[in-house]
């Protein structure tokens, strides 16, 4: 795929993660949802980190900002940080298998809602900590649908 | 995030994405909206003549109850004026759909189809079709945000029906939870409690269902005990709400149209 073709795909991939970010969803399923820009954002990071960095990163989080109405800023700290590890990882990230890479985004998701929850509470937001395993695990299930479209969009170079 | 704390910056940008995003929230609404237009599209004329029967008979059932309230009402008239009661609240109201809602976990607020252009205001109350939802934080031309009342930087002044006990619930980022505030351990208040509106503050207008009472803790030591709440209103579910006009001297105050 040319590289016209890579940036459009990127934005295809951000407007459908944030379109379905915003579907309404009720009860329980709430908890389920996972945050499907960050794992967009990681997604790009580990398949082309020559090109997509912290910057990228960093610009997803603002649109992350103004989408879940945060506090500006919020977002952004946190998907350059999160961003940053498999940034950082990459080299080796490709190398490994499906099930591997899913692993790896279950522990980064961990990490990103615990620092997102520590981030939130400076608002004196009410946080529960007993839901980020299971949007780990929500995104970890999420994950290969994602990871194999990338690898798709990718191999068409 | 300092400067979106203290400052008002980034309220151009705010209210300019939040117009840019309605395509986005239409389009997450896609799903449910084709949910329903299957639903009516595969269901047998018998059910829909059945279901259109069981309206009919639920539309006579409340219309009888609404001369019944109505009579109430004018009755409450006459024992306010003869206490000498100031504030006389009358409302109308204006049906409003939801188009959207806020993807974060922390943050309950929603989108509905009104704004400025049917007089929606900051402030107003919203309520589905079992009690109170929330109040109208953000008014665009053509569509207004929402905080529920679930949202825990929102209380709402309460009493309890069978007794007035007043209180102020606030919401705990739970969609079936709110809690009450400073409740004294010797207060009069039992599971079950229906919990209404109270009107003090003068934003919510008096008597709307807000929730009942679902657990009382007691924390031995504690100055105040936990008191949890179910709200009324079906926070995660409702689809069509209600924007309540109101005014204080008793006369009706109804959008444009």
């Amino acid at each position: 795929m040319k590289e016209s073709g890579v940036g459009l795909a990127l934005i295809i991939s951000i407007l459908l993660a944030s379109v379905l970010q915003l579907v309404p969803v009720s009860g329980y399923l709430i908890v389920l949802k996972p945050n499907f820009l960050l794992l967009v954002v990681i997604g790009w990071i580990i398949f082309r980190p020559s090109q997509w960095g912290i910057g990228f990163a960093a610009f997803t989080g603002l649109l992350a900002d103004l989408i879940f109405r945060a506090p500006i800023g919020v977002h952004v700290l946190l998907f350059s940080t999160v961003g940053a590890i498999p940034l950082y990882l990459s080299g080796w990230l490709v190398y490994f298998s499906l099930i591997h890479r899913c692993l790896f985004v279950f522990i980064l998701i961990i990490f990103a809602e615990f620092m997102r929850n520590m981030l939130l509470s400076m608002w004196e937001i009410p946080i529960d900590y007993s839901y980020i395993i299971v949007v780990a695990l929500a995104s970890a299930i999420v994950w290969p649908a994602i990871d194999q479209l990338l690898i798709k969009v990718n191999r068409k170079r | 995030m300092a400067a979106h704390s203290y400052t008002d910056w980034f309220d151009p940008i705010e209210n300019f994405f939040d117009n840019a995003l309605l395509p986005a929230h239409w389009l997450a609404t896609v799903p449910a909206r084709l949910s329903v237009w299957s639903e009516l599209i595969l269901s047998d004329r018998s059910d829909l003549e059945v279901e259109n029967t069981r309206l009919k008979q639920e539309s006579l059932i409340h219309r009888g109850q609404i001369q019944r309230m109505a009579d109430l009402a004018a009755e409450n008239l006459r024992l306010r004026l003869l206490l000498n009661a100031t504030e006389l609240l009358m409302d109308s109201v204006l049906v409003t759909e939801v188009i959207g809602v806020s993807p974060s976990r922390n943050s309950h607020t929603l989108f509905i189809d009104r704004g400025t252009e049917d007089n929606v205001y900051i402030g107003q109350p919203i309520l589905d079709a079992e009690g109170l939802m929330g109040q109208v934080i953000e008014v665009f031309e053509d569509h207004s945000v929402a905080l529920l009342i679930t949202d825990s930087t929102h209380a709402i002044p309460v009493q309890t029906l069978r007794n007035g006990m007043r209180s102020i619930a606030e919401g705990t980022s739970d969609y079936d939870r709110l809690r009450l505030r400073f409740v004294s351990p010797t207060a009069d208040i039992r599971e079950g409690d229906q919990l209404v509106s109270s009107g003090l503050g003068g934003r919510f207008p008096v008597g709307y269902p807000v929730g009942s009472v679902i657990n009382i803790e007691h924390k031995s030591g504690a100055s105040f005990i936990e008191v949890e709440i179910t709200p009324a209103a079906k926070i995660d579910r409702s689809k069509h709400l209600l924007l309540v006009f109101t005014s204080e001297d008793g006369g009706e105050v109804g959008p444009s149209q």
